[in-house]
């Protein structure tokens, strides 16, 4: 197995004091790509929030370590700066301040250093023509007014952009959206050229993954990980759902 | 100068809020004038901190448009208070934007009366503030429809931090006749800390059937969610409010029609380091 | 569809409008002097603090300025109220057959032994200065609930509870009609709910001033003690005369820790009133108050219930309705004062104006310093049913905490045009039509309301649009 990178053991977790993830463990290796897969309701998103920092879920058991350092004392923005990327399902709307104003603050921060505006301007430009985004889509304030395609783009521009060591891209509700399914395999696709970088996908449309390179699948049913395997799991999800594993998780409950 | 109560606005509300006129010493030095735009003639008028009072009055004849551009520079200027006097009359279709930014000074008075006489015309205020170390802006901003298919929009957004006071008033009075007629107001202030005083007083006043009125406000710290979003790009919580702060009064400023204005007052903003470098 | 219009004369209000003739009461001349304070405190049998309570506020009343902010109220002229009219066969009784016949015939047509037997856990009736009735519900009674006149209860074992809570969210300081109820007060109810109490069915006053000319100045004193829940109903009416009444009560509220107090009112006071009214709520942590309010009747209000947020997480919330017809003005609002962290409020508030009537939607919402935390959300909407008629929206927010949260969103417009053509598409006339969008309109009040007082309140609204279509 690759250097590892993120290890999650035992953790617990929930919102407004109800526990959704009952004692979840997870490896993730440097490079490697990993798919979360479940029915609704699983706690799929409540584990990508928790490794984020939302503030709104608290966690009540368990550790998570995240290259080396303990992660869940850190900041959101310390775990930002330390290679975390969440993609998120609603990004919020911000007036006045435009895409690129957000992203270069975003690396400045990150780095530390002050951005280049001409390097930086030809990057962004490069990314979105590869992710056939309108050029002047930068100037466009951050998120308001996209549409949901578009916001996609966006989340995806910022995980390339960003260069994050963990990607962890939530699209539990992309459905079977056509151009969504194209820009995350498109985003996913131009990402895994860093041979050293992890992607989390979660997601239960197959067709996201078809394209792609995927290492391990987890499936996560009532806030536990019933099983994890190989790609091939992917194809029986397909074939089966998760009807199998739930009852599995019935009978350990 | 002399003693004097401004910026009252149409209608009052409960006394102890003193939202009602303001009583102020107003300087003796004022800078007074008068503009009548002809019909169709289009003009833009700068001010920036001449004088510690601008009395201004408009008539603006059918279908004409007047830009009023107000700066109030975070240094330089007059010291002490400022006070501003708008009065302006719009005939058919005539046009009015005020834009007025406020980044400095100790106090600053304004009042802005705007009468819509003409049928189609209209009004639109863009209000940016960025108030610190105990400095004021106290203020009275009103649209009165009076001519059928009349619009008014008076938006104004800012942030407070260190002992900041401010206290804006607006009015949309849709008056009997102006069927038809279409008010909005909006207002977004940031607080940063615990020692500023924000009061709001939207008023909507109707007597008009066929009519739309809207307000809306939001006042406090940034939302969460947003702050958490930027967070998870990296953004901590202090660099993420100076974005949202200056993102408020940017929003104005893109609306200025003036790319010189423009340019100078976000040197302004951006405290001289130019922000963008490019 | 035509876009003629016609306009209502008066409502038919011949449901409230009846009036008892005047017999056999006692009442105190017109006008406000320290001789006429100290006649009612003596027929009152007033403890001596309040005889001195009552002086010092009649001293404020001369004293402090009429409101110059709200609607005119010249017309009032305090030297031709009465103050004080005691109905005939003295004073309070608990049985409803020991009631003079007259008075209950009164209520009788206006639904109360009804609707006590059917839905309330206890009733309060107050005809002109007096409460004439008040029982409560054996089982409630029990619960170790108080629910009386305060008179009496200024004699009994609650008269410390009383002298310690009477006027102290609304000192007669206040404003000038605080001041005169602090001098002139009569009648209302005090209602105590021990710790841990519920009251399962409200408990209802209702307020019926007859005697022309006079004013009523009921309070009203509500103590609901730690984790205890009440309902409290207030309803009000009167049979219109030329000559006009006042009504200043005063509504003092404490809610206790993790209490929550409801307070819901159906004003229907006649056309020639001035209702000059005080509510006032002080929350403590965890306790919530919510107001229910829908205004219909009076000539002029000014009805503002203040909620005070004392303790941490303290709520309010308020939902209130005012229709304004012909010769009406109605000012009508609400005031918060976030005075304490993680304290939330929520208000929700329809206006309608028609026939030349006025109403004002005026509202205040303070954060102080140590609301960190706070979150206010505050929602109002103004129909204007014609353009004779007048609509003000006049709110107010002073937040100095840079921890809160503070939405506010107002909106002003008449019917949609395209929703009557669509009912009426379905066969409903246009006065149907917009009764119906109306009661629609109002239905954020209907809904909070036991389901009687619900088709009271649409009743009302049906009777103020009835005719409004040439």
């Amino acid at each position: 197995m690759a250097e590892q990178l993120l290890k999650v053991e035992g953790l617990t977790a929930g919102a407004a004091g109800k526990e959704i993830l009952h004692g979840i463990d997870l490896e993730i290796g440097r490079g490697e790509t990993h798919v979360l897969m479940g029915p609704n309701g699983a706690g799929k998103s409540t584990l990508a929030g928790v490794l984020m920092g939302d503030p709104e879920l608290e966690i009540t058991g368990g550790t998570a370590v995240f290259d080396g350092e303990d992660l869940l004392p850190l900041a959101v923005d310390a775990r930002a700066k330390k290679g975390m990327f969440l993609s998120f399902q609603n990004p919020i709307e911000v007036p006045g301040i435009s895409l690129e104003n957000f992203l270069r603050t975003a690396i400045e921060q990150r780095t530390g250093k002050r951005t280049r505006v001409w390097a930086f301007r030809k990057e962004v430009k490069a990314l979105l023509e590869h992710l056939q985004m309108d050029p002047g889509f930068a100037e466009r304030d951050l998120n308001v007014g996209f549409s949901g395609g578009e916001k996609k783009k966006a989340e995806m521009l910022q995980m390339l952009l960003l260069k994050p060591s963990l990607a962890i891209l939530d699209e539990t509700d992309s459905g079977l959206d056509v151009d969504a399914v194209r820009t995350v395999s498109k985003g996913v696709e131009e990402f895994q050229k860093d041979r050293s970088a992890s992607l989390l996908i979660i997601t239960h449309n197959a067709a996201i993954l078809s394209a792609l390179h995927v290492d391990a699948v987890h499936i996560l049913v009532d806030g536990k990980i019933v099983e994890t395997g190989g790609p091939e799991l992917i194809g029986r999800i397909g074939r089966e759902g998760f009807a199998g594993f739930e009852e599995r998780a019935e009978d350990a409950g | 100068m002399s003693q004097q109560i401004v910026n009252t606005p149409i209608a009052g509300t409960f006394r102890w809020l003193k939202a009602g006129g303001t009583e102020i010493d107003v300087p003796a030095e004022q800078n007074e004038s008068y503009y009548a735009l002809l019909e169709k003639e289009e003009r833009t008028i700068v001010l920036e901190d001449d004088a510690a009072a601008v009395l201004f009055r408009a008539d603006l004849e059918k279908g004409s448009v007047l830009h009023l551009i107000q700066i109030r520079r975070q240094d330089g200027g007059p010291e002490g208070l400022t006070r501003t006097d708008v009065q302006v009359t719009c005939a058919e279709d005539a046009q009015f934007h005020w834009y007025r930014v406020v980044l400095g000074g100790d106090a600053t008075y304004d009042n802005c009366s705007v009468a819509l006489r003409g049928e189609g015309s209209s009004f639109t205020a863009d209000i940016g503030y960025r108030l610190d170390g105990r400095s004021r802006y106290d203020a009275n901003c009103e649209a009165i429809h009076m001519g059928r298919r009349t619009e008014s929009a008076i938006s104004a957004s800012g942030v407070l931090s260190d002992r900041a006071h401010k206290l804006l008033r607006t009015t949309i009075d849709l008056r009997r006749g102006c069927a038809g007629a279409v008010g909005n107001e909006n207002e977004d202030v940031l607080l940063m800390d615990e020692t500023v005083q924000n009061v709001s007083v939207p008023m909507i006043l109707c007597t008009e059937e066929d009519v739309v009125g809207n307000h809306g406000a939001s006042i406090g710290q940034p939302d969460e969610r947003l702050l958490y979003y930027m967070a998870s790009r990296g953004i901590d919580a202090e660099t993420a409010c100076g974005m949202l702060a200056q993102a408020k009064i940017e929003a104005v400023i893109g609306k200025i029609p003036d790319a010189q204005v423009q340019a100078r007052v976000r040197e302004q903003l951006h405290g001289g380091d130019g922000g963008e470098e490019a | 569809m035509s876009g003629e219009k016609t306009y209502v004369e008066d409502v038919d209000r011949a449901f409230y409008d009846f009036r008892n003739e005047e017999k056999d009461v006692y009442r105190v001349r017109s006008g406000l002097t320290e001789e006429i304070i100290r006649e009612i405190s003596r027929e009152k049998n007033d403890p001596d603090w309040m005889l001195q309570f009552r002086l010092r506020a009649l001293e404020l009343f001369h004293r402090i300025e009429m409101p110059d902010w709200g609607p005119d109220i010249s017309g009032l002229d305090m030297d031709n109220i009465v103050t004080y009219v005691r109905p005939d066969t003295a004073r309070m009784h608990t049985r409803w057959e020991d009631v003079p016949a007259e008075i209950r015939d009164t209520f009788e047509r206006l639904g109360i032994p009804q609707s006590e037997r059917e839905s309330l856990a206890g009733v309060g009736a107050q005809y002109d200065s007096e409460l004439v009735y008040h029982s409560v519900r054996e089982e409630v009674a029990g619960q170790g609930v108080v629910y009386t006149d305060l008179e009496s209860a200024l004699h009994g074992e609650y008269a410390d509870m009383i002298r310690q809570h009477f006027m102290k969210l609304v000192p007669p300081t206040d404003h000038k009609f605080a001041a005169l109820h602090g001098a002139v007060w009569s009648g209302g109810s005090f209602v105590y709910v021990p710790p841990g109490v519920t009251v399962e069915i409200p408990l209802q006053s209702y307020f019926r001033l007859n005697a022309p000319g006079a004013g009523q100045f009921e309070h009203t004193l509500i103590i609901v003690d730690k984790g205890a829940h009440l309902h409290f109903i207030e309803g009000c009416s009167a049979p219109k005369y030329n000559v006009a009444n006042l009504h200043a009560g005063c509504v003092e509220l404490f809610v206790g820790e993790d209490a929550v107090l409801r307070y819901s009112t159906i004003e229907n006071w006649s056309k020639n009133m001035y209702n000059l009214n005080t509510k006032r709520a002080r929350v403590e942590r965890g306790g919530k108050v919510e107001w229910v309010s829908g205004s219909f009747g009076s000539h002029v209000s000014y009805l503002y219930p203040m909620s005070i947020l004392e303790g941490r997480g303290a709520g309010c919330e308020f939902t209130g309705v005012t229709f304004a017809g012909a010769g009406q003005n109605l000012d009508t609002g609400c005031k918060i004062v976030h005075n304490a962290p993680e304290t939330t409020s929520y208000v929700n508030t329809r206006s309608i104006s028609k026939s030349g009537g006025i109403s004002t939607f005026r509202s205040a919402v303070v954060v102080t310093p140590k609301a960190e935390g706070a979150k206010a959300a505050v929602s109002c909407q103004s129909l204007m049913l014609d353009d004779q008629s007048r609509s003000d929206t006049i709110p107010a927010m002073d937040i100095r905490t840079s921890k809160a949260d503070v939405g506010h969103e107002a909106k002003i417009g008449r019917i949609p045009q395209e929703a009557v053509y669509y009912l009426m598409s379905r066969g409903l006339s246009e006065e149907d039509a917009k009764a119906l969008i109306v009661s629609g309109f109002a239905e954020n009040v209907s809904k909070e309301l036991p389901l009687e007082y619900a088709v009271e309140m649409n009743n009302l609204i049906r009777i103020e649009m009835k005719g409004a279509i040439g």
